[in-house]
């Protein structure tokens, strides 16, 4: 109790910190667009946003920050590209884990040692979309996983916006697995992303959010 | 379906969702609203330049700048440090011996829309301008007005040529 305690007041302090930084950087650069810089900052802008393309696809990266400090940086102007960053970020990283041979995964799980997930993952291998879902809901599965399963769309939009989810690989490691699971449609899991990443840049876009 | 043809799909989804993000939640900004009225392309300005200064009303930057006005075209000597927006038709009408101006440049070389409306009275000059940058991600404007006075006509065109 007393740990979880504390990992929440420093996830805080950090999130606070990183915040205080963003708005330094921001005074810092003085960032006023005008004729002499808009050029420069438009090649900033589309340079910040295929890093973070690129970064938040990636497994274990918390690539968020870049987005978020290009949100604190040019305000509720720029909610648009990040969010259709955010979703191609997220698409990027779940048709690289479709396409991916689902024995990557299972040797991925060995290596971080997670065997009873890469046991799963090797008995789920030979079979079809749909015989992997009738495999999970099994009986030996606990509830929560049936749940979590049965409803794996709200479980993966949930997963994406859950603070501090880059300790299980972050969004892309998360799309990344979601890809290689082989239960996730695409047009659905489309759909869901860009539902599940909207509520930050139209808080900030329509109700004025602020970084 | 083959891999590639599954990857293209995924690729048109994830571009047509970024697209439609973009028509519904990248609102333009409107240029500067120039009223309506008899606006003529006389060149009832010609062989005038006035040297001015601007005020961005956001950040409280002056600009300093000189405008031209030579066989029915306008130029801002500021404006084409940043782009070379080059020489711009103008409109005048004449209200109670007023004359009022407007003028749209175009960048070429990048999304920038330049819209001037000002009033000439004597050797006086007052004016807005807005500066709008539609990129295709966001769209940006800065507003000016200013004021200025006449001042030589050879000497600024000897300069732009």
């Amino acid at each position: 109790m007393g740990s979880s305690i504390l990992r929440i007041v420093i996830l805080i302090a950090v999130i606070v910190l990183a915040t205080w930084g963003a708005h330094e950087v921001r005074d810092a650069l003085n960032l006023q667009i005008r004729p002499d810089n808009e050029q420069q900052v438009h090649r900033m802008i589309m340079f910040g946003a295929v890093a973070y393309i690129g970064l938040l696809a990636l497994p274990f990266v918390p690539g968020a920050e870049i987005g978020i400090a290009m949100l604190a940086a040019f305000g509720p102007a720029i909610a648009p590209l990040i969010y259709v960053c955010t979703v191609a970020s997220m698409i990027l990283a779940y048709t690289a884990g479709r396409f991916l041979p689902i024995a990557v995964l299972q040797r991925f799980l060995a290596t971080l040692r997670m065997h009873r997930a890469a046991d799963l993952v090797a008995r789920a291998a030979p079979l079809s979309g749909d015989d992997r879902v009738a495999m999970l809901l099994d009986g030996q599965s606990a509830r929560a996983i049936q749940m979590a399963v049965r409803y794996r769309y709200v479980a993966l939009a949930l997963a994406v916006n859950t603070p501090g989810n880059s300790i299980i690989g972050g969004g892309g490691g998360i799309m990344l697995m979601a890809g290689l699971s082989g239960i996730f449609s695409p047009l659905t899991t489309i759909a869901t992303i860009a539902l599940a990443v909207s509520p930050v840049p139209l808080a900030v876009a329509f109700f004025g959010l602020r970084f | 379906m083959p891999q590639i043809l599954q990857i293209a799909a995924i690729a048109v989804a994830t571009l047509g969702t970024g697209a439609a993000t973009m028509t519904v939640m990248n609102e333009d900004i409107p240029d500067l609203q120039v009223p309506e009225g008899a606006w003529e392309s006389a060149g009832a300005l010609d062989g005038r330049t006035f040297t001015v200064l601007g005020t961005d009303a956001e950040s409280g930057a002056v600009l300093e700048d000189e405008l031209i006005f030579r066989e029915g075209t306008f130029q801002s000597t500021d404006c084409e440090e940043y782009c070379n927006f080059g020489w711009s038709d103008y409109q005048t009408k004449d209200v109670d011996g007023v004359i009022h101006f407007t003028a749209t440049a175009l960048c070429p070389d990048a999304p920038h829309t330049v819209v001037w409306y000002g009033q000439i009275d004597g050797d006086t000059i007052t004016f807005d301008v807005t500066w709008t940058t539609r990129r295709w991600y966001w769209t940006n404007q800065m507003m000016l007005e200013g004021s200025g006075t006449a001042s030589d006509f050879d000497a600024a065109t000897a300069v732009t040529g």
